[in-house]
């Protein structure tokens, strides 16, 4: 089943906002395109408009969150970047209750192209302290990840994608900062996040078919990484793949290596991008031409164990 | 010695060690954080979003008793005062350094007291080279489009930035004009306690717009 990040995320925001008073959302003119519209049909009065100006945003809900208020800014990720100092500067160094959740991730703004596409934001989030990361896997996972991250003291980057959501879980009962394992395996262990999660399940069944078994965990929490789970199914195994719809640099393969080179060197293939995306009337076309699908991962493996 | 040259002093001693670390920024910002903090009530907020002044601040609070001499002296020492202000320090919401975000904070903190219908003002004080930064205006646009009459900004016009005069590296001229063309009130008045103090109880009293006090450095 096919569902959508943006539309899971507007309706949850405005049944969270029905339970606390205190979510405020801010917009950057994208209202339509994040569904936050959902939110200010709903809480006229706790929804504020800044017009396109991201660092603006930014900075106004940091004040909010030291008024005491929850204030949820969403804008497309590509363009919250720009406020990256800001984020770091005013929201990260005082460690303010601020919850970013941006929509268009990944290259899931397949039109649009290479400046709206964003590959770097897992990265550039992850370096700066205070902050929590958090990437759910399809549409169920949002309410369940979005609940928690309001609840959360403190700053936090949920990063969505725009519609393609395939379904991973009927009822997903998933604790943030704990990795979700989907399947066990004993050759090989994928360890994914976001869309990649139902690839990375995919490229699991391909494989049992070649007698390869492969686990598959869904790391919706990128930072804190849950390296107790990570390192514990990775002992198991000669081979870990990380899979992303982001750049091999400094995201959820940047991750992975860190703690495995550190406390369990094993073999590690990185799946995600070293480029700019394009434009792409077909957002699967541009999954293939990156290399973000299963019989690439399959491929990759097979080049390994030999 | 007057109650000016006082702090004055002060400033320049705690300073001569660090190699008069933004000394004359610090200097220009005396009296307008006099003027706020005196005026400043319970319910209001302070953003020094000029950070660079951040030992104006301190002397100031010196002044206050909120400092000790050793404190003061501890300035930029590496478990002493923070070189620019950060959140945790009496009056001290955000922590700053980097220009351009105050006037956007204390938006955030106007709507939050709006929507919790609190009454205060928030004061923002920022530097005349920080208006290069673009974000400045976003927030300007943002404030007079909410219409936030509790958020008055206060610019040290000092005509200086940090490598020469403002006119010279991005003219700020007509200054006034351009915050009347984004919608605020402006006040313009000499950069001196009590004008200021005058220009604070003015500007609370204008409603259904920001409004912005531009003190004017006179040498």
């Amino acid at each position: 089943m096919i569902e959508s990040f943006r539309e899971a995320f507007g309706r949850a925001l405005v049944e969270l906002g029905k339970e606390n008073p205190n979510i405020v959302v801010l917009d950057a003119d994208v209202k339509s395109s994040t569904k936050t519209a959902y939110f200010e049909r709903a809480f006229p009065e706790r929804f504020i408009q800044v017009g396109i100006s991201e660092q603006d945003i930014v900075s106004t809900a940091a004040g909010l969150a030291v008024a005491g208020k929850i204030p949820v800014v969403s804008a497309f990720a590509a363009f919250l970047m720009r406020a990256w100092e800001q984020i770091r500067n005013t929201i990260a160094r005082d460690n303010l209750n601020v919850k970013l959740v941006p929509t268009h991730s990944g290259f899931s703004d397949h039109m649009d192209g290479s400046s709206h596409q964003c590959l770097e934001d897992i990265a550039l989030m992850r370096v700066l302290p205070n902050m929590t990361v958090v990437v759910p896997a399809d549409a169920p996972s949002v309410p369940v990840l979005l609940r928690q991250v309001i609840e959360l003291e403190g700053p936090v980057y949920m990063r969505l994608g725009r519609d393609h959501a395939p379904r991973v879980y009927e009822r997903p009962g998933l604790e943030l900062g704990k990795a979700s394992v989907l399947r066990k395996g004993s050759d090989v262990l994928l360890v994914a996040t976001g869309v990649m999660v139902s690839v990375a399940l995919e490229a699991a069944r391909k494989l049992e078919e070649r007698g390869i078994s492969a686990g598959v965990i869904d790391m919706h929490t990128i930072k804190p990484l849950d390296e107790e789970t990570l390192l514990r199914l990775a002992s198991r195994v000669e081979l870990v793949i990380t899979l992303e719809e982001h750049s091999i640099y400094g995201g959820l393969g940047g991750a992975v290596a860190e703690v495995l080179s550190e406390k369990m060197p094993k073999r590690l293939i990185r799946i995600g991008t070293t480029k700019f995306g394009r434009s792409s009337r077909d957002y699967f076309a541009l999954l293939e031409r990156y290399g973000l699908t299963a019989e690439n991962v399959v491929r990759r493996i097979g080049e390994v164990l030999v | 010695m007057s109650e000016v040259l006082e702090p004055k002093t002060k400033l320049q001693s705690m300073l001569r060690p660090v190699n008069n670390f933004h000394l004359e920024s610090s200097e220009t910002c005396l009296e307008i954080l006099s003027a706020i903090l005196e005026e400043k009530r319970e319910d209001d907020v302070v953003i020094l979003s000029k950070g660079h002044s951040a030992p104006a601040f301190y002397v100031i609070l010196h002044g206050m008793g909120l400092l000790s001499d050793e404190e003061l002296y501890s300035f930029a020492d590496i478990d002493g005062l923070p070189s620019h202000v950060i959140r945790g320090l009496p009056f001290i919401e955000v922590s700053s350094g980097s220009l351009g975000q105050g006037l956007s904070v204390g938006n955030g903190i106007a709507m939050a007291k709006r929507i919790d219908g609190e009454k205060g003002y928030v004061y923002v004080i920022l530097g005349d080279g920080e208006l290069d930064e673009g974000q400045v205006w976003e927030a300007a646009m943002t404030a007079s489009h909410h219409g936030l009459d509790r958020v008055i900004a206060i610019v040290d016009r000092n005509y200086f930035q940090l490598t020469g005069g403002t006119e010279e590296i991005l003219s700020k001229e007509p200054l006034a004009d351009k915050w009347r063309a984004f919608g605020w009130e402006v006040i313009e008045v000499p950069n001196r306690r009590e004008e200021l103090r005058k220009a604070l109880e003015t500007a609370r009293g204008i409603r259904g717009r920001p409004k912005v006090i531009i003190a004017r450095w006179e040498v």
